[in-house]
């Protein structure tokens, strides 16, 4: 479908683009004079002295979701890893040590120099290991090894920064749900 | 019923065309088979669990389900026990709600205590089963809330898993090659027809009754034969799967390159797999005329060797070392030695009849690489390790690598190409180090390699494009797989163009001259060798 916006023509003043030109100006020196004045009433954010909010449901930096056992919940399918269209999902598998899981992950890696946080990864897995709710948008290295998540790097998130509801997130060790979980998960895996 | 089933009779070029209705359209098919193939030949697939074209029939999972008209009207059949009958009546789910309803229900059926592995299972992405549900199931599961899956095992084999649910048997180790899971076994009797009717040594049973039943082999035994492994292909789903490939990739990743195994003279036709230039695994592929549906063991698993120990050119380029050789080899006048391995394609042959020719009365050629030769097995192998052997002798090398042996005085250059002379057999080698001038183009760093003065690098067999013929004269294609290590090595043909100072840069350019000097390869080029190989007239087999 077509949709077709009109413009308002513009009159002779405007047309004459010197007063137009000194009220854009105008709104230029009062975010300019507010900085100096009214700081805190600035729409943008100073960052990084401040950081913005980020709502969970932003597709941020990935974690990996953990079993009550602290085991990454992972069972190492390839599903992010082919639908991720920038092809940065890098998974070798092994077989658990845990009898009554057959796969989990030996290396699970996500170059974030690569991703295009899509969220198709999160989208794709089919045992919800994979999030990107972690809330963290900065990405500051020095190398580009270090741009890499791995397996360590993303499973090192503290259950206390979620939300209470998150049943799958206050499970994990150190949640307050995990004590709960590990009894009807019942065997601890080392 | 007994337990022996009928071979299915599969269409050939030769059979009868008769016409038969499928769908309200007149077709021809071949007459003299079942129906499954001849809608096959038309270009109707039926989806199927138990059938195989190369075991017998046994008709057990109802998946293949079409409408044939009999005396009272048009009836459910399976298609793959239903021979053709000119002039009938064939309804698909085209046209025929009822057929399209009973695969549907054929394919509900089986998936009801079927586990929801696929994510983790080995099988996913070439399971006949995830193939079904997509062309005929589609159906909403019905099995919610307290009407779960039932799994069932053998009871020694069940357990808890993370959500209390009873499971059935995981991950059985039942051989050393094989690794079984009850709860993905579709009961479709493939393997056990295997076993009895190709391997001939029953070692896989169905036990027990009903939805009961589980795949297992006697107590105490083992499941252990030297094509243990096919079960794993003909197994339709992710029960039987290889302990070589666990986990190792998911097939949608592999990319395959057809080719021949080049260990035997069969020249078995296999899919080379592989992904991010490494192998994965070797799959036979299927060829009527010579190894069906079947590969070894031995030669499946080969490919775990083909990176391991390689001979690379460290220090400069392969084509530089190859043409200093060349100065040494043009620069004396005494007499040559070649030894074509097993494993030479024809154009590797032929690169040597050029050294011949490049060096008249210089040059003396020998075969294989003191392997001793098997027996056939009637499976997939013939016993004898030099694949291209007819190949060599349809060049005119007959000479055996022995009788070099015997003779290693008069010779002062031994060039082998691909023949670990050393590792296969010491003692007999042990004179050949009497020739002053060792060349050896290998692929391997091997026991040769280390008896040897100059080494040259070149690619494995699986990195080569080339062809062979087999020891039943059949002309058969071998195509390059993207896995070689290194950018510094070459095939061997082209290593000994280089030799020679007649420099080759394709296998189809070396084919090319050698159909010129060779008569029975003079109608073909390589584009014209498809990937099921043409039997060549007039070679005795
Ligand atoms: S967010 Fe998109 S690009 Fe990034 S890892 Fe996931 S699928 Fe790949
Ligand atoms: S999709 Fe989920 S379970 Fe599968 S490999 Fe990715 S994170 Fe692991
Ligand atoms: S055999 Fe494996 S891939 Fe096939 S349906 Fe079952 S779990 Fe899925
Ligand atoms: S193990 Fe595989 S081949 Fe054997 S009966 Fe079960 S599904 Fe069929
Ligand atoms: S394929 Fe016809 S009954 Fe199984």
């Amino acid at each position: 479908m077509v949709r077709q916006i009109k413009q308002k023509p513009m009159n002779w003043i405007e047309r004459l683009y010197i007063f137009e030109a000194f009220r854009g100006l105008f709104t230029t020196m009062k975010h300019y004079l507010r900085g100096f004045f009214r700081y805190e009433t600035l729409p943008t954010v100073p960052y990084p002295e401040m950081k913005p909010e980020i709502l969970p449901t932003y597709r941020a930096k990935h974690r990996l979701m953990l079993r009550p056992d602290g085991t990454p919940r992972c069972v190492a399918c390839f599903m992010c890893a082919a639908a991720c269209p920038a092809n940065c999902i890098y998974i070798e598998a092994d077989s658990s040590l845990d009898g009554r899981i057959e796969k989990k992950p030996s290396r699970f890696e996500i170059d974030h120099l690569v991703c295009v946080f899509c969220g198709l990864c999160v989208e794709a897995c089919p045992v919800d290991a994979i999030r990107m709710d972690t809330c963290d948008t900065s990405y500051v290295h020095r190398t580009r090894e270090d741009f890499i998540a791995n397996l360590e790097t993303l499973t090192q998130w503290n259950p206390n920064d979620y939300s209470q509801n998150d049943v799958l997130s206050q499970a994990a060790p150190g949640g307050i749900k995990n004590q709960q979980a590990l009894e009807s998960w019942k065997l601890r895996v080392y | 019923m007994s337990n022996y089933y009928n071979m299915p009779a599969l269409p050939t070029e030769k059979s009868p065309k008769v016409p038969i209705t499928v769908d309200d359209r007149e077709v021809m098919v071949p007459g003299d088979t079942n129906l499954l193939e001849a809608l096959q030949t038309v270009g109707i697939e039926t989806p199927h669990i138990c059938y195989h074209p190369y075991l017998p029939v046994s008709g057990n999972c109802r998946q293949c389900m079409v409408e044939v008209d009999n005396p009272r009207g048009m009836g459910l059949a399976i298609a793959c026990y239903t021979p053709v009958r000119p002039g009938m009546k064939v309804a698909t789910p085209v046209t025929s709600p009822r057929v399209k309803n009973a695969r549907k229900a054929v394919s509900e059926f089986m998936l009801v205590n079927h586990p929801l592995d696929c994510p983790i299972c080995d099988k996913a992405g070439e399971c006949s089963l995830q193939e079904n549900y997509i062309t005929s199931g589609q159906n909403e599961s019905r099995l919610s809330g307290a009407a779960g899956k039932q799994y069932h095992g053998t009871p020694e084999n069940e357990f808890k898993d993370t959500k209390g649910q009873v499971r059935g048997g995981k991950r059985l180790n039942i051989g050393p090659r094989v690794i079984l899971d009850e709860e993905r076994c579709v009961q479709c009797d493939r393997c056990v027809r295997f076993m009895r009717h190709v391997a001939h040594d029953e070692q896989l049973q169905l036990v027990s009754r009903g939805d009961h039943t589980t795949i297992a082999t006697f107590p105490g035994e083992k499941l252990d034969h030297p094509y243990d492994l096919c079960v794993t292909d003909v197994c339709p789903v992710g029960a039987l799967t290889g302990k070589h490939f666990r986990f190792e990739q998911r097939v949608w990743m592999l990319s395959r390159t057809p080719s021949i195994s080049m260990d035997d003279s069969l020249g078995a036709n296999i899919w080379i797999d592989h992904n991010n230039g490494f192998v994965w695994r070797l799959m036979p592929r299927c060829n009527p005329e010579v190894n069906r549906s079947w590969l070894s063991n031995d030669s499946r698993l080969a490919y775990l060797q083909f990176r391991e120990n390689r001979l690379l050119n460290t220090d400069k380029g392969i084509s530089e070392s190859a043409s200093a050789v060349s100065k040494m080899l043009s620069s004396s006048a005494g007499k040559i030695a070649a030894v074509l391995g097993g494993s030479c394609t024809l154009e590797d042959a032929f690169a040597v009849k050029e050294l011949q020719n490049a060096f008249p009365n210089r040059v003396e050629v020998f075969v294989g690489s003191l392997d001793t030769a098997g027996t056939p097995d009637g499976i997939a192998k013939s016993g004898d390790p030099v694949a291209n052997r007819k190949g060599f002798a349809l060049l005119g090398f007959e000479i055996s690598a022995e009788e070099l042996c015997k003779r290693a005085g008069e010779f002062e250059t031994l060039v082998t190409v691909h023949a670990d002379l050393w590792g296969a057999n010491a003692s007999l080698a042990a004179a050949l180090s009497a020739i002053p001038n060792r060349i050896a183009l290998s692929a391997f760093e091997n026991a040769t390699t280390q008896a040897s003065t100059v080494r040259l690098g070149v690619n494995h067999w699986s990195e080569v494009s080339g062809t062979m013929v087999n020891c039943n004269g059949f002309l058969q294609k071998l195509n390059a797989a993207p896995v070689s290590p290194s950018e510094n090595l070459m095939p061997a043909f082209r290593v000994l163009g280089i030799l020679s100072g007649k420099p080759v840069s394709s296998a189809s350019e070396a084919f090319l001259k050698l159909r010129e000097q060779v008569p029975v390869f003079a109608e073909f080029t390589h584009e014209s060798v498809r990937s099921a190989g043409v039997k060549l007239n007039g070679v005795s087999v």
